[in-house]
């Protein structure tokens, strides 16, 4: 009997012995990416996008591009990836295994700030390079890590084109209310959209937050009603932002215009509520329809790299093999590819500390758009889009330079859309 | 003299599995923050097990008490960095803070929930959780949902390096630590009249009562005591470790489920049992994750029902069961 | 103009409290005739707000319809996973109950996820709305009210009226005497946990009518905590208390924001979740057979 257990415990250990030394086993001749990407749990959406932009982007760089040229070889892009169930004691796990043993070149962050972070202290250990397309808490380049560095914009930014495009399209609607969810990332926006709005002369007439989780918004929007804005900036992340129009309708709190951060931009927003969704904005780091290209990176002086947004499209469908429209999620993702590929160019190097360095001389356009980041690793070359909703279609209105329409302001109200009236502009 | 030592024979399958632990990570690169993962979730479940198995209570809001250490050792860190000359110092004070602010909120929910049996405790318990969380996003306190963010203070406080192989290196040895401490005061309670007494309470608490133990006393001893490891881990593998606190993640719920898993699996009450329990979850969900992304979830859900069915007394517990008459038995309770 | 907020949030906190109360009312039965707190609870409320949705997307089957074919899918449901886990548990510890309806609801969570994705969907079902002044009622919303109402009643006859929901209720008294009176103890059980089960599905139908967007595979957490709540407000083990302790609960959570609005520097919402937890702890300490309970 005890040598029953014996047996197994010496097989248990065996298998766990084979398991460490196949790990051990690295592919040269290649540059590998590493990512402890969230397939599953509360990030899996997003997760899934990112896996599907870095695939795409690494497509191209491997089949159209040839290659990533370094020391006067031609390298192709490879791809490791794990799930980290969106969980920190998992992403410091994986991504030392990514470092020590697919001998990663640059590890990609997990989707969140919280995620970012929890990381970046293994990676700066290991002296790699550590990208961060799904962290956008400003705080986290306010640390002192030396090889961190930002494709996704920061919070604060994104809700100050917004209030620049209201100022500019109806100079006499002064009243807004701020409304978001109570979270780390919310929050950041939130502070960002007040000292903006304040800095153009708004006047916010509300200012509240909402749980995280929250299944009924009726007292905040009763109480939001009652203040009498002339439009409303908010939201947090997906159903609540879904919540948050849809009660709006049912409450018929009618304003000239609505913008919610992260849900209103996605396809599944329009879907899930329809005709309600007529006209609300959103804003975005990129969106499908974007008018960057090669000319117009001539225009501004950026050098141009990576496919252009139908071939990215393309590719990611290829990539998932799955019918569905890339979003943000997966274009910051792609160009952090981009941006990576770019820089070991540049530095002509693998070297963690001459990549990070290009990284920081680096400003290029590719179909996300501009791409430069400061001393600190943050990102401050990416301006964003605003996008609405218009005959259930994402048009993007802003800023002049992208736009692929103008904006249908004002709204129509919820009364209107019921019947039928959808958002055109003037 | 020689009983003295024997009574602590039990140890030794947990020591050894814990240098295993360490032996593996120092010496097979690649496998240190694997070893840190799976020494979090052994600490996490000897901390849960000193009450949990000795009471047969679920505590379900167990994880207040890791987002309450790493309060603790967050606020230790952001609220003194600009006093000169502390240096590791801080790192000190923000265990004992850790481990006073633990102790208090223990004090607290003990004198609420402990009077409550069964069900109604664990909904207590869940309660007490997610009440505090709404206490600190609403009332704003300690910075609210915004959380706190230190890296920068540890790094101006330890240097860069020595802050780096902190949050990479040391603040696994420290959990390691702890949940080598943790190991050690469940044997010793389980030897000594607190064992006896929480046994006869966990059997059938009316009739330990009327035999006139005092069962709310050694209940809330073991109810502390649980949750000042509670508070340790959270100050190390948390705080010091990932030097943010955001208030939805350091009180969310699932790793109090967890716990429980690596409890049950291991088998509640033992001392071996959390140190197997964790092992056996930590190492399937790493490999899981690597080898079927995606899907862990669904797999291993399917797993714990059939494991609860089927062995309701973990691993260990059937272990014992099975060794009872051998040599090895003293080894393992 | 605050006392006008605070009455248009009290209506709108009776009709959402109504659909909670019936939210919960698996929950309690569970819990009243096994012993057994469903920790997955959220998840059965997920595969009803999918079948909802699926219905009347791929369909067109308007949400009332929908409502007696997720009771019966929840009622199948709930078979299952009696026989085939709850049973051999019955006299087990908390800790394995626990854990298995745990395991259950992520197990359904993930088979969602595979069938579906994690996309947020939602529906939209236009029948008008009536303006009472004070605020802004959708009838979809006052279908859903009028259904928890009507279901909570039927539910109370079949207790009382039929021979099986008086088998159910000698259980709950006394299962040993109930046995040895010739009551079919292990029917029972089956029968309760289909049933409670079959409700928890058919409210998600009517949670859905209530807020018919951001239905995806794990919005049922948030739920499972309310449940809690609601069901220890009701004494936990009564299903009528339930119903009670929704009402009770949607006017706390929709009432007490106007109130705590009136504190500067601070984040009022939050608090109504900190205050219905307060009460949660109040309600165990004080009166842990609830609030309607006479003993």
């Amino acid at each position: 009997m005890k040598r029953n257990y014996l047996k197994t415990a010496m097989i248990f250990f065996a298998c766990f012995g084979f398991l460490l030394a196949t790990n051990a086993l690295a592919a040269p001749k290649k540059i590998v990416i590493g990512h402890p990407a969230c397939l599953s749990g509360k990030y899996a959406k997003a997760g899934e996008q990112a896996i599907g932009g870095v695939k795409a982007c690494i497509d191209w760089v491997n089949n159209v591009y040839g290659g990533v040229q370094v020391a006067g070889k031609k390298l192709p892009l490879a791809y490791k990836y794990y799930d980290c169930e969106s969980k920190k004691e998992a992403v410091t796990s994986l991504i030392a295994r990514l470092i020590t043993v697919n001998k990663v070149n640059v590890v990609f962050s997990a989707y969140s700030s919280g995620l970012t972070l929890r990381g970046a202290p293994v990676a700066e250990s290991h002296g790699m390079l550590y990208m961060d397309h799904g962290g956008a808490n400003n705080k986290i380049f306010r640390q002192g890590f030396k090889y961190i560095v930002q494709t996704i914009g920061p919070a604060t930014n994104y809700h100050q084109g917004t209030l620049n495009m209201i100022q500019k399209v109806d100079p006499k609607a002064k009243k807004v209310a701020l409304a978001y969810e109570d979270s780390e990332f919310a929050k950041m926006v939130m502070h960002g959209a007040e000292g903006h709005a304040k800095k153009l002369g708004f006047n916010v007439v509300f200012k509240r937050t909402y749980p995280k989780g929250v299944t009924d918004l009726t007292p905040l929007l009763s109480a939001l009603k009652a203040s009498k804005p002339d439009f409303i900036i908010g939201g947090g992340h997906f159903e609540d932002g879904q919540l948050f129009n849809r009660q709006m309708a049912d409450l018929d709190i009618d304003v000239k215009a609505l913008s919610l951060i992260a849900a209103a931009t996605l396809p599944a927003f329009y879907k899930a509520l329809t005709s309600m969704a007529e006209g609300v904005m959103g804003p975005s780091h990129w969106e499908y329809g974007v008018k960057y290209s090669v000319e117009e990176a001539k225009k501004v002086g950026l050098n141009w790299i990576g496919p252009d947004q139908d071939e990215f499209v393309a590719l990611f469908k290829k990539a998932l093999g799955k019918e569905i429209i890339p979003d943000y999620h997966a274009a910051e993702a792609g160009a952090q590819v981009l941006a990576y590929v770019l820089a070991v160019e540049k530095a002509d190097s693998l070297d963690t500390r001459k990549v990070r360095a290009a990284l920081g001389d680096l400003t290029f356009m590719s179909f996300y758009g501009g791409w430069d980041v400061d001393d600190t690793g943050l990102q401050v070359g990416h301006s964003m889009v605003d996008v609405q909703w218009q005959m259930g279609k994402r048009i993007i209105v802003w800023p002049k330079e992208a736009q692929t329409g103008d904006v249908a302001y004002p709204m129509p109200t919820f009364a209107e859309k019921a019947r039928g009236k959808v958002a055109l502009p003037r | 003299m020689k009983k003295e030592i024997t009574k602590y024979y039990p140890l030794i399958p947990v020591f050894a599995a814990y240098l295993l632990l360490f032996l593996i990570g120092r010496n097979i690169s690649g496998m240190w923050q694997l070893v840190a993962m799976l020494l979090f979730y052994c600490a996490l479940g000897q901390a849960f097990n000193i009450f949990l198995g000795m009471t047969g209570y679920v505590d379900f809001g167990y994880v207040a008490f890791m987002g309450i250490g790493t309060y603790g050792m967050a606020l230790a860190i952001t609220k003194l960095a600009h006093i000169e000359g502390l240096g590791i110092g801080i790192i000190i004070i923000g265990f004992i803070l850790a481990l006073l602010m633990s102790t208090l909120l223990s004090v607290a929910v003990g004198a609420v929930a402990l009077r409550l049996r069964g069900a109604y405790f664990a909904i207590a318990t869940i309660g007490v959780n997610e009440g505090f969380r709404f206490l600190i996003e609403g009332a704003r306190i300690w910075n609210g949902s915004e959380g706190l963010i230190f890296t920068a203070q540890l790094n101006e406080i330890l240097g860069r390096e020595a802050a780096s192989s902190l949050m990479t290196y040391w603040a696994d040895i420290m959990v390691l630590i702890i949940a080598a401490l943790a190991a050690f005061v469940t044997l010793y309670y389980m030897r000594s009249k607190i064992g006896y007494a929480l046994t006869a309470l966990r059997e059938d608490e009316d009739a330990a009562k009327v035999m006139g133990i005092n069962v709310t006393k050694y209940k809330i001893i073991a109810f502390i005591t649980s949750a000042c490891f509670a508070g340790l881990v959270g100050a190390t593998s948390w705080a010091l470790k990932t030097p943010y606190v955001f208030p939805p993640e350091v009180f969310e719920i699932h790793y109090t489920i967890e716990a429980i898993i690596i409890v049950l699996l291991g088998g509640a009450g033992t001392l071996l049992g959390p140190v197997a329990g964790g092992l056996i979850y930590g190492i399937s969900k790493y490999y899981l994750a690597i080898f079927m992304p995606g899907f862990q979830l669904l797999i291993f859900a399917p797993i714990i029902i059939i494991i609860i069915v089927l062995f309701p007394e973990g691993v260990v517990g059937m272990l014992k069961y099975r060794l009872k008459d051998s040599a090895l038995a003293r080894f393992i309770i | 103009m605050l006392l006008e907020q605070l009455s248009g949030n009290l209506i709108q906190g009776i009709i959402l409290g109504a659909v909670y109360g019936m939210a919960t009312m698996g929950l309690s039965l569970i819990f009243g005739v096994l012993k057994v707190v469903n920790v997955g609870h959220g998840a059965f409320i997920m595969v009803g707000a999918f079948v909802t949705l699926w219905l009347f997307n791929a369909l067109g089957i308007n949400p009332i319809i929908a409502l007696p074919g997720a009771f019966v899918i929840g009622m199948g449901l709930g078979l299952i996973f009696y026989y085939t886990t709850m049973q051999r548990l019955i006299k087990a510890p908390e800790l394995a109950t626990l854990l298995a309806t745990f395991s259950i609801g992520i197990l359904l969570e993930e088979l969602v996820k595979l069938i579906f994705g994690s996309e947020f969907r939602g529906y939209n079902w236009v029948v008008g709305k009536i303006d009472i002044g004070v605020t802004v009622l959708p009838l979809s919303k006052l279908y859903a009210c009028i259904g928890s109402v009507i279901i909570a009643l039927l539910l109370y006859l079949w207790f009382k009226k039929t021979r099986a929901g008086s088998a159910i209720r000698s259980v709950v008294e006394d299962s040993e005497g109930a046995r040895v009176c010739g009551v079919n103890v292990g029917g029972a059980y089956a029968l309760s946990f289909a049933l409670g089960i079959g409700l928890t599905v058919s409210s998600g139908v009517l949670l859905t009518m209530f807020i018919p967007v951001g239905i995806n595979p794990y919005m049922g957490g948030g739920y499972t905590l309310k449940a809690f709540v609601i069901a220890v407000l009701g004494g936990l083990s009564s299903p009528y208390g339930a119903f009670f302790g929704g009402l009770v609960f949607g006017l706390i959570e929709n009432g007490s924001y106007t109130l705590f609005a009136l504190i500067p520097g601070v984040e009022p919402f939050a608090l109504t979740r900190f205050l219905s937890f307060v009460i949660l702890l109040a309600i165990l300490l004080i009166k842990p057979t609830g609030l309607l309970s006479t003993k």
